[in-house]
């Protein structure tokens, strides 16, 4: 409780002079954590997967009071989306390029980039997000999609908001991911017999290097020979040495 | 990554319009400049009745290249051009305003290179553009 009457006086010293009063009026958040890895605050940011109702994910600085960590939010992080795949760009990964009329172009990789800055359009590559839902490949309408939204202004910290958050984002994200795999495989359903036609062809055709002709004359049907192998009662006393 | 012989524009409105840099102010034998570096460089086009004529050795900082700027928390930001603004040797600048991106963190945070421009410089995150007036001059 009295930790919370140090806090001006802790960021004052540690805040960068251009940080923004009018955003700390907003209720940032502040924990009081035992000292973790980084590698463990990266999981957890990576847990929470894409932005719903609270829009940035923090990049906490730390300072250290004691054996406590007191973790103050300096920065801002979100995560974005690749201009070019659609995949999410996780803070520190990928480059921003900002063009002259302010317009951002954000890459998850440099493949992402390089293929920017040869010009080609997404909509016409076929391994991008935006190729597949303009061609019907992917999912593009659904209620789930509405859950994930872009904010701009920073949301009070509630601890119950935060929890009910995570919590959703797990069942919509599991519900999105299920609806999707449904789409898919319901777009391949109608061509099952077209497939399967064409597999019986292909076997036609080069049964010669499925089965011997020798085999094949004697036995004309496309199904390889059945091979018995007896297995005697003596080899598997045997094989009880080699468990020790 | 800036060196001698590269053009650059110029983002503000001191009267120089293309700089060629001549030097790195820095190390003797700095190679490259990147952004929030000095440099001296010479004026190679002008906006005409201005007080700065061609050919005149200036110092200028850089704002925005076209090389890659690594932030400090892995953030990486490229720009389309090679720009500069035009100072003088105590660090204020020239002009009275600065035109299109600039990066607020590199201006405002750590590095002290100019200390008197108290510019409130927009971050290219807020998807902001245009023009910011120099406050510490009282023009407006």
């Amino acid at each position: 409780m009295c930790l919370f009457q140090l806090f001006p006086i802790l960021l004052a010293q540690f805040l960068p002079f251009h940080f923004n009063e009018k955003e700390f009026n907003h209720g940032l958040p502040f924990y009081l954590f035992r000292k973790k890895k980084k590698t463990e605050e990266i999981r957890m940011l990576k847990s929470v997967g894409p932005n719903f109702y609270t829009p940035f994910l923090s990049l906490f600085d730390q300072l250290v009071l004691g054996n406590c960590v007191l973790l103050v939010n300096l920065r801002r992080m979100r995560l974005e989306k690749c201009w070019f795949c659609s995949s999410t760009v996780y803070p520190g990964h990928g480059i921003k390029f900002v063009r002259n009329d302010a317009k951002i172009f954000r890459f998850c990789r440099s493949k992402c980039h390089k293929n920017f800055k040869m010009k080609r359009n997404p909509c016409k590559v076929k391994w991008t997000k935006a190729y597949r839902r303009l061609h019907g490949k992917d999912m593009t309408q659904d209620s789930t999609f509405e859950f994930e939204r872009k904010r701009n202004r920073p949301e009070r910290y509630d601890r119950n908001l935060a929890e009910n958050t995570l919590k959703a984002i797990k069942k919509i994200d599991k519900i999105r991911s299920d609806r999707a795999s449904d789409h898919i495989k319901n777009r391949l359903k109608t061509g099952k017999v077209q497939r399967q036609k064409e597999a019986r062809k292909q076997l036609e055709l080069g049964i010669h290097l499925v089965k011997a002709s020798l085999a094949l004359a004697q036995d004309s049907s496309l199904c390889l020979p059945k091979i018995k192998v007896n297995v005697s009662q003596a080899q598997t006393e045997e094989n009880q040495p080699m468990e020790e | 990554m800036i060196q001698p012989q590269t053009h650059l524009n110029v983002a503000d409105n001191s009267g120089a319009r293309e700089l060629v840099c001549i030097r790195i102010i820095g190390a003797s034998n700095r190679r490259y400049a990147h952004i929030c570096d000095i440099i001296v460089a010479v004026i190679k086009e002008i906006v005409l009745n201005t007080p700065l004529e061609r050919s005149e050795v200036i110092i200028a900082i850089i704002v925005r290249t076209h090389k890659e700027l690594k932030h400090d928390n892995g953030m990486i930001i490229r720009y389309d051009d090679n720009v500069a603004v035009v100072i003088d040797q105590e660090g204020n600048p020239k002009g009275t305003q600065i035109f299109g991106i600039v990066d607020e963190t590199q201006f405002t945070m750590g590095k002290d290179t100019i200390a008197n421009i108290k510019t409130s410089i927009r971050n290219a995150d807020m998807n902001r553009k245009g023009t910011i007036q120099i406050g510490y001059l009282n023009k407006k």
